[in-house]
């Protein structure tokens, strides 16, 4: 213990008088690998944003990890059973999609088929003769009307799919039911409402009448398309359940469960019992793009590691000429007695300590300006809003530092060891 | 009667370079006692440095056998040989052998720093500052190399050859460079250790100095005799 305390300790004075001896050494090879390292942890940082980001909206789109998917054909008879089964519950929700047209009565919508609302995706009304060709309905006129995807909800679908609210509320599901519907629009359908002065009233297939809705929030739900969200309870006054599950106007009935819900069986049960099939799936959108991940990462870990190999060059041609240089005062070390494998030790150490400070440093000015990148473009880039330094940036940052202090050092301490005391001394 | 502080019996040293080998040491034997100081004299390249070399452990002999208080240590294992260096040697130089970036005292502390046998700080600083008074130079413990007279420098190097009380000092040509008078005080440095029972072995072409040790030997490539007393 005291033989390895000394050396210890003995290698602790020798490399820090060797440091403080050759500072703008020091520096200059940290320099060099000052540039790789930050290249792994920039590319280690972009790639965990990149990859919350990509999750972040698979999960928008398509729901959290794990959600449970039950779907199933439209039929006015599943429409009932969900709501009569999930109403009220938190661990299940369920979505009824039907298509709607708000603006002017007897136009046809900009954006016919529910269109994003600058690009024609086609799907709107066609006319079709008996010989299977068909022809795009243009008896009516196009106008200031805009079709939305119109989902109809029993609960908080933000459980399974968690939007973020960009304007407005969202909808209150313990109040009572209105007769004039809340609407909360996605972003692409606010993008139509604000271009296209429409009036307010919404026309859907199957409604008794066409209804006046209250617009009271905009939220981002990582749709491309125009939608808009609605409690079922208040649709229901205008719609009747043959409305939502009416399989020509483009219904879907969709409802999301937690992982372990009770409902899952009583649900599949009771739309057995009334001849709906269901189709189950779990949403595993991590492990459906794991392989794009790991190559997305491979790739930039490659690049990065290039720079690295450049670092090390850097930190190794240093070394080298330092130990070239200090030739004499290896070979005088191991003259007054100390050992080899401890001069060997001391190089390593000094590379290592450089390699570590190195790292720290680059770590630390990278977290500084992901602050700064946040804080000046945050507001106008949602994907870097609210961004935190990802701890696996770090890591590798000083994974790095240590593999290129040890690549870095290994060589000139083989070289140091090896240094002969006679032919030194003797010139 | 007890064993002799080193023995050296029939060492050979053979440099196998690109040409046909060379015989560098040829058979060499000698043997000093505790607190006796020996000189060699020789032309230059008749292969002194290389015997220091070979009884300092920085160098291994051929053949032969080198014992140390009576110990077979011709083959020891380098890591053996490192801890020798430090416990039974003290080198001087022509050159001094100063390292620039450190001050006189911590030049001599680096004999005591380095990974054989740790002292506390407090007994490492008391050790060196008697090392540093031993040569006289105690005042300048403070002082860089480059602040430093060729003699004081020398001196500072002979306080690291002496501050781990070595048993053997080997010395080659350390007046090489200095001045009459400065070359005196350094000998007077060397001769003051073997009163202290340390061995002292000088490799010198200055026949005065040489004349202050116990006993004269001549080394005329590589084959080592005893001058005798006239
Ligand atoms: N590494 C080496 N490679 C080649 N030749 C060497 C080497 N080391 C020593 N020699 C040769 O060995 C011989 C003895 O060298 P050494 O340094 O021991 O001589 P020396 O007596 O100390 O001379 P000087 O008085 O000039 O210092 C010389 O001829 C020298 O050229
Ligand atoms: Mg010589």
């Amino acid at each position: 213990m005291r033989r390895f305390s000394g050396r210890f300790r003995s290698s602790l004075i020798i490399g820090l008088q060797g440091i403080r001896a050759r500072k703008l050494r020091t520096l200059l090879s940290m320099v060099s690998l000052f540039l790789g390292v930050s290249a792994v942890v920039v590319v280690e940082a972009g790639a965990s944003i990149a990859e919350r980001a990509l999750i972040a909206d698979l999960e928008l789109t398509d729901g959290i990890d794990g959600t449970r998917i039950l779907d199933m054909p439209p039929n006015d008879k599943a429409a009932d059973i969900i709501v009569s089964t999930v109403k009220g519950r938190t661990d299940a929700v369920g979505a009824l999609s039907v298509s709607g047209i708000v603006g002017e009565p007897g136009v046809r919508p900009v954006n016919e088929g529910g269109s994003p609302i600058d690009q024609n995706w086609g799907g709107g009304a066609m006319i079709c003769s008996s010989d299977g060709r068909c022809v795009e309905d243009t008896s009516r006129p196009k106008g200031e009307a805009i079709e939305v995807r119109l989902t109809a909800l029993t609960g908080d679908i933000r459980v399974f799919r968690p939007f973020t609210q960009v304007s407005g509320r969202w909808l209150d599901f313990a109040t009572m039911p209105s007769m004039a519907p809340h609407l909360v629009l996605n972003r692409e359908a606010a993008k139509g409402f604000e271009r296209h002065h429409v009036p307010a009233e919404m026309r859907v297939a199957g409604a008794t009448a066409n209804l006046t809705p209250q617009f009271v929030g905009v939220v981002d739900d990582g749709d491309v398309r125009p939608s808009a969200y609605v409690r079922l309870d208040e649709l229901a006054n205008w719609l009747p359940a043959s409305g939502l599950g009416n399989p020509n106007g483009g219904a879907e009935v969709r409802v999301m469960l937690a992982p372990s819900s009770p409902v899952e069986q009583v649900l599949t049960t009771k739309l057995r019992g009334a001849g709906v099939e269901t189709y189950v799936s779990t949403i595993e959108s991590r492990k459906h793009r794991q392989k794009e991940l790991t190559l997305m990462r491979l790739i930039f870990f490659s690049m990065a590691g290039l720079v690295l190999l450049i670092g090390v060059a850097g930190i190794l041609n240093v070394g080298l000429a330092t130990v070239g240089e200090r030739i004499e005062e290896f070979a005088l070390r191991r003259a007054v007695g100390t050992p080899r494998m401890l001069l060997a030790g001391i190089v390593l150490a000094e590379t290592l300590l450089t390699g570590l400070l190195t790292a720290a440093a680059a770590i630390g000015v990278c977290i500084a300006g992901l602050k700064v990148v946040t804080m000046v473009v945050g507001d106008s880039q949602p994907l870097l809003h609210n961004v935190q330094f990802p701890w696996e940036a770090g890591v590798a940052g000083i994974i790095a530092g240590l593999v290129a202090g040890i690549l870095g050092g290994f060589v000139p301490a083989l070289r140091a060891a090896g240094i002969p005391i006679a032919t030194v001394m003797r010139a | 009667m007890s064993d002799p502080l080193i023995r050296l019996t029939g060492i050979t040293k053979v440099l196998k370079g690109q040409q046909e080998p060379r015989t560098i040491l040829d058979g060499v034997d000698l043997s000093v006692d505790a607190g006796e100081s020996v000189a060699i004299v020789g032309r230059s390249g008749s292969g002194k440095s290389t015997l220091l070399s070979v009884i300092g452990l920085f160098d291994r002999a051929d053949t032969g056998t080198y014992e140390l208080d009576g110990v077979d240590i011709s083959r020891v294992p380098e890591r053996r040989a490192a801890k020798l260096r430090s416990s039974h040697f003290g080198f001087v130089f022509q050159r001094f052998f100063l390292l620039k970036h450190l001050t006189a005292a911590q030049n001599v502390a680096m004999a005591l720093v380095n990974g054989q046998g740790w002292l506390p700080r407090r007994e490492r600083r008391a050790r060196v500052m008697e090392a540093l008074d031993l040569v006289g130079i105690a005042h300048l413990a403070k002082n860089r190399p480059a602040r430093m007279s060729g003699g004081e420098q020398q001196r500072v190097a002979i306080a690291r050859a002496l501050v781990r009380r070595p048993r053997v000092l080997l010395a080659d040509e350390p007046t090489g460079a200095l001045d009459t008078e400065t070359g005196a005080l350094v000998i007077d440095a060397l001769l003051a250790a073997t009163t202290r029972g340390c061995g002292l072995i000088l490799v010198t072409h200055d026949r005065d100095h040489a004349a202050r040790m116990g006993r004269i030997l001549d080394l005329d490539a590589g084959v080592l005799t005893e001058r005798v007393p006239a």
